[in-house]
């Protein structure tokens, strides 16, 4: 029996888990958004049906795919879990840890899946490191450095969501728990953060830009760097580990295989900046299929759990604390 | 008319950036370059003969031979009384960096200087690079604006190999911190021109478990002018397999943009059999050449150098403040006292 996929939100999340269902064998048969052009754009790419009623979206699917802005979450993985449909959403899980922890037991109580959306642990330069890492190659973790910058998301629409961090949460949320999240991955859970931001200083300011000191709970260190203070159209990230046998080394802008240099290109620039590189599977595709696996029961163990997505929501909460009150956040102190 | 030569000594090999600046002082035209003492006469015998040098048997021998100036090059712990007693010879000074490993001794040092009215530079060569220094043209051009936040890396090797007392926690003052924060901490202070208000820090030593110092840190400095600026001083560098000894790196996030910055960017990747790993050939500008052509300058015309004694004691603050925090878990309110 085919998995019928309905996807909630068609900005440039939605759009891009649309293309990537297109590489599983699921079908997506539904697509729900206040945005009247890109739902129609999706349902002519997929072939899926509009919906404008959520619940009714969610009645006509196995399994809800959350792409809608952070602060909708919470709402709508309680009611597809409600409906006992397994769920799919883009982190972080929610804006708040306790909608996180309500959301996380409706799932448990209905029996379904809930399946966050933290990419990175499916991107192979990320994926290789943190195997590198399991493999032994560098000995016992002890500095990581972890760096996400680009430029502000620029809508049309002064009043996105993405601008408001009651809704998105700001970089520390909706930016950085993407390497929260790795760092953990990589050296455990976290005992403390300690954050300075521009935004903590300068709350009118244009971009932002976050330092974040971690100490994990096994004495490793990690410096996690986030901002929206680079031009259009940079996209850099980098990782490095250093450990008691070796080190692992990804410097920014190191491995990109094909750099353009054509005028004409240049002038594309598109609202949301993602990272990319030429791959047969794009990290997207890998992430759905692996979805696609736990939800079909050919795969048993997920790469990322709610839990995870909790934890990582944790950090960037602590995160957001300790750059309001200027000092070290210790995570014991965070709900 | 040439004025009359330039007479430099060395205070102690202890540090092997000696063996550069000698270099140094004998392609700049005007200097010469009297001799070398060492208190470790081991030492300081091995390094005659295989430098070619002069030898003093002890300071006072080698300050009475009346030169101008002395470079300091002893263990961290010393740099204080070596600095007290070349003032007292009215002779002017370039001290190894870190100037020193406590405040109290910052302090002494910085007295004796200034009751015997010698000059006193701190050696920060970072200052003298020339990357480094077309950024902060372009600071002071206003390119940036306002500098929001720099992210800094001063990682290397742990340098045991070179000389043991660089993880001797009495000797050296301490481990990676005291040794790789403060050129990173100088870079800021001359890019802001601000002061630190606040200093935060974690350390760990999970690499090189058994070394008596910590080798993994992570430190955060606030400048009294907002900037927010980052500094990675661990010794994370693999000593057998990496291409280099480490390196230096900032990114600094102002109004206006990014600048990023590797000064050690300009190397050739060579593949030597011979090596079994990818080795780093430097091609860029000597700024250590160029940081004792300073000094030689700042003693010919009588002037006091670029970077003094002062940013070195400054310097020294943030690092008492990092150990401090590192300890306490907390944040450190600076000036300190």
């Amino acid at each position: 029996m085919t998995l019928r996929v309905g996807i909630i939100g068609s900005g440039s999340m939605g759009t891009t888990h649309a293309a990537a269902w297109m590489n599983t064998p699921a079908h997506v048969v539904g697509i729900q958004s206040l945005d009247q052009p890109a739902r129609e754009r999706i349902a002519a790419q997929t072939g899926a049906m509009v919906y404008d009623d959520l619940d009714a979206l969610i009645d006509a699917v196995d399994v809800v795919d959350i792409c809608a802005p952070t602060h909708l979450h919470h709402d709508m993985i309680l009611r597809a879990a409600a409906k006992r449909k397994h769920i799919i959403c883009e982190k972080p899980i929610t804006r708040r840890i306790a909608d996180a922890r309500e959301a996380i037991a409706a799932c448990e109580a209905a029996g379904v899946m809930l399946l966050i959306a933290h990419v990175v642990r499916f991107f192979p330069e990320y994926a290789l490191a943190q195997q590198t890492v399991v493999n032994g190659a560098i000995g016992n973790v002890a500095v990581v450095r972890l760096s996400r910058c680009s430029y502000p998301p620029h809508r049309d629409n002064p009043d996105s969501w993405f601008h408001d961090p009651a809704k998105s949460g700001g970089i520390l949320l909706d930016l950085m728990i993407h390497d929260f999240d790795y760092a953990r991955w990589i050296a455990g859970d976290v005992e403390s953060i300690y954050v300075r931001s521009i935004k903590s200083r300068v709350p009118d300011a244009p971009i932002d830009h976050a330092l974040a000191i971690l100490r994990h709970i096994s004495g490793a260190l990690s410096h996690i760097e986030g901002g929206s203070s680079y031009p259009p159209p940079t996209f850099r990230t980098s990782l490095e580990i250093a450990g008691s046998a070796g080190l692992i080394a990804h410097p920014a802008d190191s491995s990109m295989p094909l750099t353009f240099r054509i005028a004409e290109r240049a002038a594309t620039i598109e609202t949301v900046a993602l990272p990319r590189s030429p791959l047969d599977e794009d990290p997207y595709t890998t992430e759905m299929k692996h979805f696609y696996g736990l939800l079909t029961g050919t795969i048993t163990t997920p790469r990322v759990t709610a839990d995870d997505a909790l934890q990582a929501l944790r950090i960037s909460t602590a995160a957001a604390l300790s750059a309001q009150t200027g000092k070290p956040v210790f995570l014991a102190e965070v709900e | 008319m040439m004025d009359r030569a330039i007479r430099i000594g060395i205070l102690s090999v202890a540090h092997l950036h000696a063996v550069s600046y000698i270099a140094s002082l004998r392609m700049i035209p005007g200097v010469e370059f009297i001799g070398i003492t060492d208190d470790d006469e081991a030492r300081g015998l091995a390094f005659v003969k295989q430098q070619n040098v002069r030898w003093y048997p002890n300071v006072d021998a080698l300050l009475s031979d009346k030169p101008d100036g002395v470079i300091i090059c002893a263990e961290n712990v010393y740099h204080e009384p070596l600095i007290r007693q070349a003032a007292a010879s009215s002779v002017h000074i370039l001290c190894e960096k870190p100037l020193t490993t406590t405040l109290e001794a910052g302090r002494a040092a910085l007295d004796a200087v200034k009751a015997a009215g010698v000059t006193l530079m701190t050696a920060f060569p970072m200052r003298f690079s020339a990357p480094l220094r077309e950024i902060k043209t372009a600071l002071t051009a206003g390119a940036l604006g306002h500098i929001h936040a720099i992210n800094g890396v001063n990682q290397g090797q742990m340098p045991k190999r070179h000389r043991t007392w660089f993880v001797d926690p009495h000797l050296a003052g301490g481990g990676a911190l005291m040794d790789h924060i403060v050129h990173l901490a100088d870079v800021m202070r001359w890019y802001t021109e601000s002061e630190a208000v606040e200093v935060y820090a974690q350390s760990n030593r999970i690499i090189h478990p058994d070394e008596a110092v910590e080798t993994g840190g992570l430190v955060m400095i606030t400048f009294a002018n907002g900037t927010f600026a980052s500094i990675d001083c661990s010794w994370s560098k693999p000593l057998t397999s990496y291409p280099t000894w480490g390196g230096l790196a900032l990114d600094v996030i102002g109004e206006k943009g990014v600048i990023n910055a590797d000064a050690f960017r300009q190397n050739l990747t060579i593949y030597s059999e011979a090596d079994g790993r990818p080795i780093s050939g430097y091609w860029g500008s000597d700024s250590d050449h160029a940081m004792i052509a300073e000094f030689v300058a700042a003693i010919r015309e009588g002037r006091a150098p670029s970077v003094t004694g002062a940013d070195g004691y400054r310097a020294t603050e943030i690092v008492v403040a990092a150990y401090r925090s590192a300890a306490s878990g907390q944040p450190i309110q600076l000036p300190l006292t």
